[in-house]
């Protein structure tokens, strides 16, 4: 049987046991030796690996990203230090952020992203996210977008507020029988 | 002097723990020598976590504090049924000879009804739930009731119909009611976690630890097997091992020694035990590689886009689309099965990839959320040169043991199933109104199977129909590696089968003197 060319080949560890796979891979390579517990969800806490002045701006773009609704946003999921956390062990991550945040400072003319009114911040985000939606990107700016939306989702979707209240998870409980689908499907 | 057991069982996981469980109670003395330390099933993974207890959200393998499940070689007392899926399915008749049945690959020695009695012993002993489906591809066994289809099942059941498919109901080793003295399951849809009431099988609680009233079955942990020792006679007489912490060295010795620490170890140890690799005279050792590959496709069911959310994570993946290509006409050897629905909802990575930003976004995420479900083909692989396991010395794991390094190449019939399991994937979810969102372009390897296959003929097997080597009469291997075939179906099932059936096989063969 004729070997197909691009037959891919294999060396070494490969992930094998029946787990989740899927997207979620991405996260666990990402997040590889990184245990440890963040303390309690305050609204801005002091940033370990970013500076202030960084840290704020990431945390004004994703509550744009995932803003306060009828639930909490980004900011209240603590989402800006779940970001500290991962770019902190992620030296990918950190080169992807500090060519963004200086880009963002040009677009700023120097100004704070946090200190701009909500029309001047959307106007810089939404043309970003709507390239970033387009397909693949290389400029900074969408590099650096589409780092922190894929990082301020996974943070907030994973936390008690995102999971929980916006999204209403409502497993992980010791049921008596199976709630069986009773609707017409 | 130094205890001589009759038996030394290496590796505690589906196929040690049966293995050793029905040793003892036929009366023979049984060590099972385990690299990982013992695990409180109860107390130690964390099962009801959420991921927001963890700074990398990630629900990590055991408690803080807890060792277990962190190297390949030491894992744990019960192996990886500690956090296995239970899957459990009978191999039919096809699948043991697939050869004489499309061409490929190779055949088992043995047939489907040389196995019946023991796929039904194991049934009884451990508890399978499922439904009596009257397929003959799946032979049914004796099942407990099966778990109600979910919501998204149902919709992908009506689906595949329209396509003249059919789904059936998961059989798996979780209790869907009290029985044997354990609980049924409660559907906390943390399965993989590790089950915390035993609702699930996993060998230590089921087989192993009531094994221990025997008096017969001795549990070693913490020793990380390094080495079969032979004699001057070439019959095995025991292991070699390092304690998993201190990695002082020990020994146990037995009369008969049974290799089933999982696929690709089982046979990195055999090749580790002597120079050209032990029971090794085919050359076949490490040989016919053949684990499962699996497609993927993530979709959103239009039916349940902004549905109200249901509490029904279950027990992960409640329904199966056995494999029906086998009696079709296509243009590769083999087929495909595949599992749906087996991720729980505490993982979102899928939210990164839709689209827009505000408060749109954020709705979007939630609509599609009691929506979202993957489909997961499996498909057979058949046996090439190109796919074996080897050792690498120049990797040296921290026991300094080489690693054990597997090479897959996927050759032409594979990509061709690949392609073609994806495609109907596609098909099915669509039919049953669904919007794609990705499509995996790659097989990704699971359920390792292959290295020392089972044969009649010496010259091209490691080990004959009851798993004992060709080469060291007292030698025998148990586990995914003495498949000559893979099937489609999920491995677990059948190789606690051919546990049972090689453990009274060695138990008949000791009462007349034999082993």
């Amino acid at each position: 049987m004729a070997e197909r060319r691009d037959a891919l080949k294999i060396i070494g560890s490969i992930s094998v046991t029946c787990a989740f796979p899927f997207a979620a891979d991405e996260l666990y390579a990402q997040h590889e030796g990184t245990h440890g517990a963040i303390s309690g969800q305050a609204a801005l806490p002091e940033p370990v690996y970013f500076s202030k002045a960084d840290f704020a701006t990431i945390a004004a773009i994703a509550e744009r990203i995932i803003p306060a609704t009828d639930t909490p946003g980004a900011g209240a999921a603590g989402v800006p230090a779940y970001i500290d956390f991962v770019v902190g062990r992620n030296p990918a991550q950190q080169k992807v952020f500090a060519k963004g945040l200086a880009w963002m400072k040009k677009q700023t003319k120097g100004r704070a992203f946090g200190q701009l009114g909500e029309k001047e911040q959307l106007a810089i985000l939404e043309p970003l996210c709507a390239r970033c939606d387009a397909g693949p990107v290389k400029g900074k700016g969408e590099r650096f977008f589409k780092a922190l939306k894929a990082l301020t989702s996974d943070g907030y979707w994973t936390s008690k507020a995102g999971m929980g209240e916006t999204l209403g998870f409502n497993g992980n409980a010791i049921l008596g029988s199976y709630p069986e689908c009773l609707h017409e499907h | 002097m130094a205890t001589v057991y009759d038996v030394v069982v290496v590796g505690s996981g589906a196929a040690g723990g049966t293995m050793a469980a029905h040793l003892a109670r036929a009366g023979a003395h049984v060590a099972i020598v385990e690299g990982g330390p013992k695990i409180n099933t109860r107390t130690d993974f964390p099962t009801h976590s959420m991921p927001w207890e963890f700074a990398n959200r990630q629900i990590p393998k055991m408690k803080p504090g807890k060792p277990g499940m962190e190297s390949e070689r030491a894992r744990g007392l019960g192996g990886k049924t500690l956090t296995w899926n239970a899957v459990a399915w009978r191999f039919g008749q096809r699948d043991f000879k697939g050869k004489t049945f499309d061409g490929g690959g190779e055949n088992w020695p043995i047939d489907y009804a040389d196995l019946a009695p023991y796929y039904e012993r194991i049934e009884r002993e451990v508890g399978v739930c499922g439904n009596y489906d009257g397929l003959e591809d799946l032979p049914d066994g004796v099942f407990l009731p099966p778990a109600p289809y979910k919501c998204s099942d149902k919709l992908i059941d009506k689906g595949a119909r329209k396509l003249g498919l059919k789904t059936i109901h998961v059989r798996k080793a979780t209790l869907t009611q009290a029985k044997f003295g354990r609980p049924g399951c409660h559907y906390c849809g943390n399965c993989m976690a590790g089950c915390d009431v035993v609702a699930k099988y996993n060998s230590y609680d089921v087989h192993l630890l009531p094994a221990m009233k025997t008096g017969k079955l001795e549990m070693i942990p913490n020793a990380v097997v390094r080495e079969v020792m032979t004699g001057g006679d070439g019959r095995a007489r025991g292991v070699k091992f390092l304690h998993r912490e201190t990695k002082a060295e020990g020994e146990v010795l037995g009369k008969s020694v049974v290799v089933c620490c999982a696929c690709v170890q089982s046979v990195a140890l055999l090749q580790m035990s002597a120079k050209d690799g032990l029971a090794n005279s085919s050359g076949q050792l490490g040989k016919h590689f053949i684990p499962h590959f699996t497609g993927g496709v993530e979709a959103f069911l239009d039916g349940l886009v902004g549905a109200p959310l249901k509490d029904d994570e279950g027990f992960l993946d409640h329904a199966y689309l056995p494999s029906f290509m086998h009696e079709r006409k296509r243009d590769y050897f083999r087929s495909f099965g595949a599992q749906f629905g087996y991720q729980n909802r505490r993982g979102i990575g899928w939210a990164r990839e839709t689209p827009g930003m505000g408060a749109g976004y954020k709705k979007a995420v939630k609509d599609q959320y009691p929506a979202f479900v993957v489909f997961s083909p499996y498909g057979e692989m058949v046996p090439n040169a190109k796919s074996f396991v080897d050792l690498d010395y120049g990797k040296l794991d921290q026991y300094g043991l080489p690693s054990a390094r597997r090479q897959v190449t996927w050759m032409e019939n594979d990509w061709k199933i690949f392609k073609d399991m994806q495609n109907w994937s596609k098909e099915i979810l669509l039919s049953a109104g669904a919007k794609i969102q990705k499509v995996w372009e790659e097989p990704r390897t699971n359920h390792e199977l292959g290295g020392a296959r089972m044969g009649n003929d010496p010259r091209t097997s490691v080990v004959n129909a009851y798993c004992q080597t060709h080469d060291v009469k007292n030698l025998f291997v148990l586990d995914g590696s003495v498949f000559p075939s893979a099937s489609e179906k999920n491995p677990t099932h059948t190789i606690m089968a051919l546990a049972a059936r090689t453990a009274e096989h060695m138990a008949e063969r000791a009462k007349k003197g034999e082993l």
